[in-house]
């Protein structure tokens, strides 16, 4: 268009181009516009207003990060930006609650926030930079904040072993393997043992069709005064969840179970002329019971006890409660499994007693007639001998309901991968759940507590079976489960994952035989393996002198004052128990005690009488030690320890107990080498008058 | 008039978008957020809200201490009636909110005698870390009836007679 004729562009155009002109400069204003009202400048603005009122506020502004703070870990994945808004993430000054959010430092935890990130433990979108976005869900958001309850699920990422900082996790592990779990999903990291619950492979040999019945209808059989069930513990509640089957279905399946029954291997028969030496004699469950406690039988299995109206079990959780086994089992059963429980069971847990037929006799005859219900199948209905079709349906109806997830019954093969797959749970998006008619908040944690406390109210066709957990126990295995986020998508995380080291004592030879019949690691742990209801063995070695330890194996004392569990009698042999010691004294051993160092007989009086100086009044041992009847609960007794504990092991241990068995609660003090030396004097003068175990009653308190 | 209302639309658009952001405080319930919780031991239906040092120095208390500082432990009997004189309850506000931090850090790092108390409270120095004392003295103040407020001075670390 030539320049003289610019003029003549009508007014209307004119008009137009201005005003667009303007909506265009408008429109691009929107963006810096927001951009300065952003909400994370007021955090900016806020954070430097509030610096200013603290002591060290020259100190807080120098490490004040202007404009968006990032932190960026290329080899973790990660981009965060929440200290944007969290200025005093890392200010050890700022770490109180009386500072607002969001400025307060971070809690002091193994891990440096800067070298980590956030979003790695806290979840929620690191790259948002508006406070909704970053911490919930929205539609383009989808991962929020994962709740503090729940934040040890983020330790369990990584550390497959169990942490002491992380209780909830390691519990909510633990449940899952409890309640066997892994019968039907797949769970990360854990290979599905070969059998979960019983074999059942001749369960109408143990208990009568109409036990199976009662059972499947309802297993949790412990209720109070007002008979309601007692869930309110986790002991009370048994491993077997409550299925939800039709009449007819228990009906069959009882027929299935209970026609499952072939000859027992071990023995049910006891001499003859014991049943009719008692025959004489009243007191026959009276000495049953004597004989049940005086074996300790409930370290392991629990009763149930009711005192001012209230139930609850007493006992341990190594083995079923006990309560009502009188109503369950068959008496030629019960006789053959105390006998040899593995026989029965090959994977029981339960050590295999030397009995006498006396002591099983009264014992069998004592469960038999007193831990006993007579209301327990009251609502059974008369069932009759099982019928071919009956078998036959209840046959199929063991596969299709997931009873052979976790029992085995020879001949038929436990189904693989019965129920979802969960190892990647904790790693889903909302968008990748299912929440069916569920009435609970769209996140995932509420959907897997939906789940786990009642499966019907997000499928009703849900084929899980009804497990009764309290809250802390939910909390729990909703924390296990969030930790399982599947294969670490990002190379940085896969080098992080500390695998769990149980490595499995499994000794050979004599000894393992042994080991292995008694179930010693069940309660004993040995180097890190077995239970823990009973002490570390791992340097008993070390510890003890073999008189004591051989005395101790045949008549076992509890060595602490308040302590109601006890090991059992086991009623070794001497062969037995000189093989037990021959293997502790010579494989058990700490290299930090050296016995062939010390010479009892270097011990004199006189550094005797200053050790009880020591020990009396300078260091008030006894406010934790008892000798002979007085003294404190906390530590074990010290009345026979000249006898019991070698005198090495008494140095090494004044010098540093946490070396010996790390973990220990005694306090490593400050003696000087001549107070070892006085103190161990006098322990090693403490000796009961009579041998360990030969004067004392057996028997404990319950 | 037509023409400056197109003018101030978008602009006022922009305004109130950005006015927007202002978002409504809200208010968790603190129970729901704490790391772990703790019951008042003298009424079961108080629970207390314990941040992640807190529940650390519940841990430890729970492994060391309760043996002492406690009625009743999780493994039966208490050894407080034991001792004498008898060790202050661990949530004893009344004896423990008038002790500096100062204070109970020497008192269980370096042990009753080094601090003029009764010996029968050993030393603990060279078993728990300087940050697990620190955890400890932490759950003291958070489950302490009545409860512990910080002192806006430091308080002297002995108490004047």
């Amino acid at each position: 268009m030539p320049a003289e004729q610019m003029g003549n562009i009508p007014k209307r155009l004119r008009v137009i181009y201005a005003v667009s002109t303007v909506i265009f400069v408008a429109v691009l204003a929107i963006s810096p516009i927001r951009d300065h009202f952003a909400g994370w400048k007021r955090y900016e603005k806020g954070y430097a207003k509030f610096a200013s009122t603290r002591a060290n506020s020259r100190q807080l502004m120098a490490d004040y990060h202007s404009g968006i703070d990032q932190i960026w870990l290329p080899k973790l994945n990660v981009t965060d930006r929440c200290t944007t808004c969290h200025q005093g993430i890392s200010e050890p000054g700022l770490l109180d609650n009386s500072v607002p959010q969001p400025f307060r430092a971070h809690p002091m935890i193994p891990h440096d926030v800067r070298a980590w990130g956030c979003v790695v433990c806290h979840r929620g979108q690191g790259l948002a930079t508006k406070v909704k976005e970053a911490h919930d869900t929205t539609l383009a958001w989808e991962k929020p904040l994962l709740p503090i309850r729940y934040i040890q699920a983020s330790c369990g990422v990584c550390h497959q072993d169990s942490l002491p900082e992380t209780p909830q996790l390691n519990r909510g592990r633990e449940l899952l393997v409890k309640f066997n779990c892994e019968g039907c999903h797949r769970v990360q990291d854990a290979d599905r043992p070969a059998m979960l619950g019983p074999d059942l492979s001749n369960i109408g040999a143990e208990v009568s069709r109409a036990w199976v019945y009662k059972w499947l209808k309802e297993p949790r059989t412990i209720s109070d005064s007002s008979g309601n069930v007692v869930v309110d513990g986790y002991d009370t509640n048994p491993r077997m969840p409550q299925f939800r089957f039709k009449k007819g279905e228990v009906r069959n399946l009882s027929a299935y179970l209970s026609s499952l029954k072939s000859p027992l291997v071990e023995s049910s028969q006891i001499d003859p002329s014991v049943a009719a030496a008692w025959r004489s004699q009243s007191d026959l469950l009276s000495y049953g019971e004597l004989r049940f406690r005086q074996m300790f039988c409930t370290d392991c299995h629990a009763l149930a006890v009711t005192r001012l109206g209230q139930t609850e079990l007493i006992g341990g959780d190594v083995g079923p409660e006990l309560t009502k086994v009188g109503s369950k089992v068959n008496p030629d059963w019960l006789v053959s499994w105390l006998r040899n429980p593995q026989a029965y069971l090959p994977h029981s847990q339960m050590p295999r007693y030397e009995w006498s037929d006396k002591d099983l006799y009264a014992v069998s005859r004592y469960m038999l007639n007193k831990l006993t219900d007579p209301q327990l199948l009251g609502d059974v209905p008369t069932l009759g001998p099982a019928t071919p079709a009956e078998i036959q349906h209840g046959r199929q109806l063991f596969n299709s309901k997931g009873c052979a997830s976790c029992h085995v019954i020879r001949g038929t093969p436990p189904q693989k991968d019965f129920g979802p797959d969960l190892s990647n749970l904790g790693g889903k998006t909302v968008s990748e759940l299912f929440f069916g008619n569920a009435k609970v908040p769209h996140t995932l944690v509420a959907y897997i507590q939906a789940k786990t406390s009642d499966p019907l109210s997000v499928n009703p066709t849900a084929r899980m079976p009804q497990f009764h957990f309290d809250s802390a126990d939910m909390d729990a295995i909703t924390t296990a489960l969030l930790s399982m986020t599947g294969t670490p998508t990002y190379p940085g995380f896969a080098l992080l994952t500390v695998p769990a080291s149980q490595p499995k004592f499994d000794p050979a030879g004599e000894f393992g035989k042994l080991y292995n019949r008694f179930k010693c690691s069940v309660c004993h742990s040995f180097n890190g393996y077995g239970g823990t209801l009973a002490p570390d063995l791992s340097f008993e070695g070390s510890r003890s002198q073999r008189p004591w330890l051989v005395a101790f194996l045949k008549n076992p004392q509890t060595l602490r004052p308040t302590l109601t569990v006890r090991m059992p009698q086991f009623n070794f042999t001497d062969q037995e128990a000189n093989t037990i010691a021959d293997y502790v004294e010579m494989v058990l051993q700490n290299p930090l005690v050296n016995k062939a160092g010390v010479n009892p007989k270097d011990f004199t009086p006189p550094m005797a009488s200053l050790g009880k100086q020591l020990y009396f009044v300078k260091y008030e041992c006894q406010s934790c030690h008892t000798i002979g009847s007085t003294g404190g609960y906390v530590g074990p007794s010290l009345t026979n320890v000249g006898n019991w504990m070698d005198a090495a092991w008494i140095e090494a241990w004044l010098r540093n107990p946490q070396a010996l068995i790390p973990g220990t609660i005694e306090p490593r003090r400050d003696f000087s080498e001549p107070e070892i030396n006085a103190l161990t004097a006098y322990l090693l003068t403490l000796k009961q008058k009579s041998p360990a175990g030969s004067g004392a009653t057996p028997g404990g308190s319950q | 008039m037509r023409r400056y209302a197109l003018l101030l639309a978008p602009l006022l658009l922009a305004a109130l978008t950005a006015c927007r952001a202002k978002h409504s405080a809200r208010k968790p319930d603190p129970l729901r957020i704490a790391y772990d919780t703790e019951v008042d031991w003298n009424n079961a239906d108080h629970l207390i809200p314990l941040d992640y040092q807190q529940s650390q120095g519940k841990r430890l208390f729970y492994v060391y201490c309760v043996w002492c500082h406690a009625d009743s432990t999780p493994a039966g009997p208490s050894n407080r009636p034991n001792l004498n004189p008898a060790p202050h309850l661990i949530d004893d506000g009344t004896v423990l909110n008038s002790m500096s931090d100062t204070y109970l850090d020497n008192i269980i790092t370096l042990g009753g005698s080094a601090m003029g108390k009764s010996a029968s409270m050993p030393p603990y120095g060279k078993s728990l870390t300087q940050d697990e004392v620190r955890a400890i003295i932490a759950y003291a103040r958070a489950v302490a009836q009545p409860p512990y407020h910080k002192p806006a001075r430091p308080l002297p670390q002995y108490k004047a007679r």
